[in-house]
């Protein structure tokens, strides 16, 4: 539950909120926080071995070391330029194919089974064909991640614009829209809560698509950093991957699609109970 | 045009006979297009081999019982997995959602491990356990595991509470209303939940059998990939395809649609 701040005529309402927010925030870091205290605590305790578990201090000056020498940001960066070029690709691809097979209700009845067909199969089950295709490196990468994106997208947005009542273009089309106007004004928006769902699962399946195909096919990027790490051992640079991993999904999730989701399934809510 | 036109209502009409019909004939084009492709010899034979030379691969697999040998790994990984991530995972998201506290505290700690994702657990798995079942079922479990305790979560926290205080007014156990009104209640979501989680599962077996491999498709495919073999990948690809087509709309969807107009009262 978001707790709800009436503002009480003293106290300006954006600093209420931002006070709001921030106790939101520092309710969610809490636990996380709680949780580092507890490997703090355990693993000098149970004297761990550091090749099965870093302490936190290692991990902390596998960080250190990292951003110093810039490998992490190269990293951070390969990835994060991966995902951002293939789901840009794929979302520009699979928008305007999704509603211009939607618009005909015969056309994507016909279509559903065959875009339902890829949307399932999409993701890492194209890596071993997209290394062969395009060779180990960019190619492959930005290939699965797209096609991830792509075949998601234009599926759920098939299904968006088929979930639009017809009585709704009509109306618009007898009040005097045109073809234009019931494009960009009925079917878009009401497309949209679909198309934004389909983007965030998409990027949910690219996301772990990237990391596999990181870890197989390539020589730089988050995932690679994990794989090699593994072949000397050295688990504080794993565990450093895999929170800097989470962080940046949770981030990109919660900060980006979520929200951004709910504000389209709030404003265009009415459009599809209609 | 005409022809066009009757043939598109003799289409549909067999299609209302044959609600079957409908899932397979969109793919008759693809395939015609395929043979069209590899035809016109646009591509070269070793990058893209046609449907006959798949279909061939696919019986001499047969024939040889690699194919059956593999996919029963794959599938049985799968079940287990999917088995133990929701033994663990429904309990756990009815525990955290019967308690506000327990939610408020684990929420961010859930949300942070779903986000680390299965496949990046890889490489420390493989140093705790090796190259081996062992690293599987746990990719799988995690990967199960995380969608249906959020989900299970969130369909407990739908029950509107006065439905379990009139269900305690009238004298119902603790037990009871936790078996009678908070679970059917939540079983929607943790139907979905395990179609997401499921969705989530494979494509992780996927990466897993091509990493850690030792049988099953993925670990089919990647090896074709290494001789260079496209016919047995994309054979790989299309056995996936259907199979998980197969299962998530002939068996989750349905029951998600089932349980949703079934329980559907209770929520609304």
């Amino acid at each position: 539950m978001v707790p709800v701040v009436h503002s009480q005529g003293k106290r300006p309402r954006w600093l209420m909120r931002s006070l709001a927010s921030l106790a939101g925030a520092a309710m969610f870091v809490a636990p996380l926080a709680a949780l580092v205290l507890l490997w703090a605590i355990v693993v000098p305790l149970f004297g761990v071995n550091p090749r099965i578990f870093p302490s936190v201090g290692a991990v902390a000056g596998a960080a250190m070391d990292s951003i110093r020498d810039g490998t992490l940001i190269q990293h951070i960066g390969a990835s994060l330029l991966r995902v951002g070029l293939g789901t840009l690709i794929g979302v520009v691809t699979a928008v305007p194919l999704g509603i211009a097979m939607g618009v005909s209700p015969a056309v994507s009845t016909f279509l559903t089974p065959l875009f339902r067909f890829f949307s399932v199969l999409a993701g890492i089950a194209w890596i071993p064909i997209a290394t062969l295709w395009f060779g180990y490196g960019f190619g492959a990468i930005i290939f699965v991640i797209f096609n991830a994106v792509f075949f998601v997208v234009a599926y759920n947005t098939l299904l968006g614009v088929s979930t639009i009542p017809h009585a709704l273009r009509n109306a618009a089309a007898s009040l005097g829209a045109g073809r234009w106007a019931v494009l960009t004004e009925v079917i878009l928006p009401g497309a949209l809560p679909n198309i934004v769902t389909g983007v965030r699962t998409g990027l949910g399946f690219a996301w772990r698509g990237l990391i596999a195909a990181e870890m197989i096919a390539t020589n730089v990027g988050l995932g690679y950093m994990l794989f090699v790490a593994r072949d000397f051992y050295r688990t504080e640079v794993i565990v450093l991957g895999m929170i800097v991993i989470g962080a940046l999904w949770l981030l990109i999730d919660r900060l980006l699609l979520v929200p951004l989701e709910r504000s389209t399934i709030e404003r265009w809510g009415m459009v599809r109970r209609a | 045009m005409n022809i066009l036109l009757r043939s598109w209502s003799a289409y549909t009409r067999m299609t209302l006979r044959w609600p079957g019909l409908a899932a397979i004939v969109p793919f008759v084009p693809v395939v015609a297009l395929w043979v069209a492709v590899t035809q016109a010899g646009i591509f070269p034979r070793a990058f893209l081999p046609g449907p006959l030379e798949v279909l061939q691969a696919f019986f001499t697999l047969t024939y040889k019982g690699i194919l059956p040998d593999y996919l029963q790994d794959s599938l049985l990984r799968l079940v287990i997995g999917a088995a133990v991530g929701m033994a663990l995972g429904i309990p756990l998201g009815v525990l955290i959602g019967t308690s506000r506290w327990v939610r408020r505290v684990s929420w961010p700690i859930l949300l942070f491990f779903q986000a680390i994702g299965d496949i990046a657990w890889l490489p420390i798995l493989l140093i705790w356990f090796g190259f081996g079942i062992t690293t599987m079922t746990f990719v799988i479990v995690y990967t199960v595991l995380f969608p249906v305790v959020l989900n299970t979560v969130l369909g407990v926290e739908s029950v509107p509470p006065d439905l379990a205080r009139a269900a305690r007014s009238l004298g119902a156990s603790r037990a009871r209303v936790l078996w009678e009104v908070t679970l059917p209640g939540a079983l929607p979501n943790i139907i979905t939940g395990l179609r997401n989680g499921l969705g989530y599962g494979w494509r992780a077996l996927i990466a897993v059998e091509i990493i850690v491999g030792t049988s099953g498709i993925g670990f089919m495919m990647f090896d074709a990939r290494r001789a260079g073999s496209v016919v047995e990948i994309l054979l790989g690809m299309i056995i996936l395809g259907l199979l998980w087509y197969v299962v998530d709309a002939w068996i989750l969807a349905p029951i998600e649609r089932a349980t949703g107009q079934r329980w559907g009262l209770v929520t609304s």
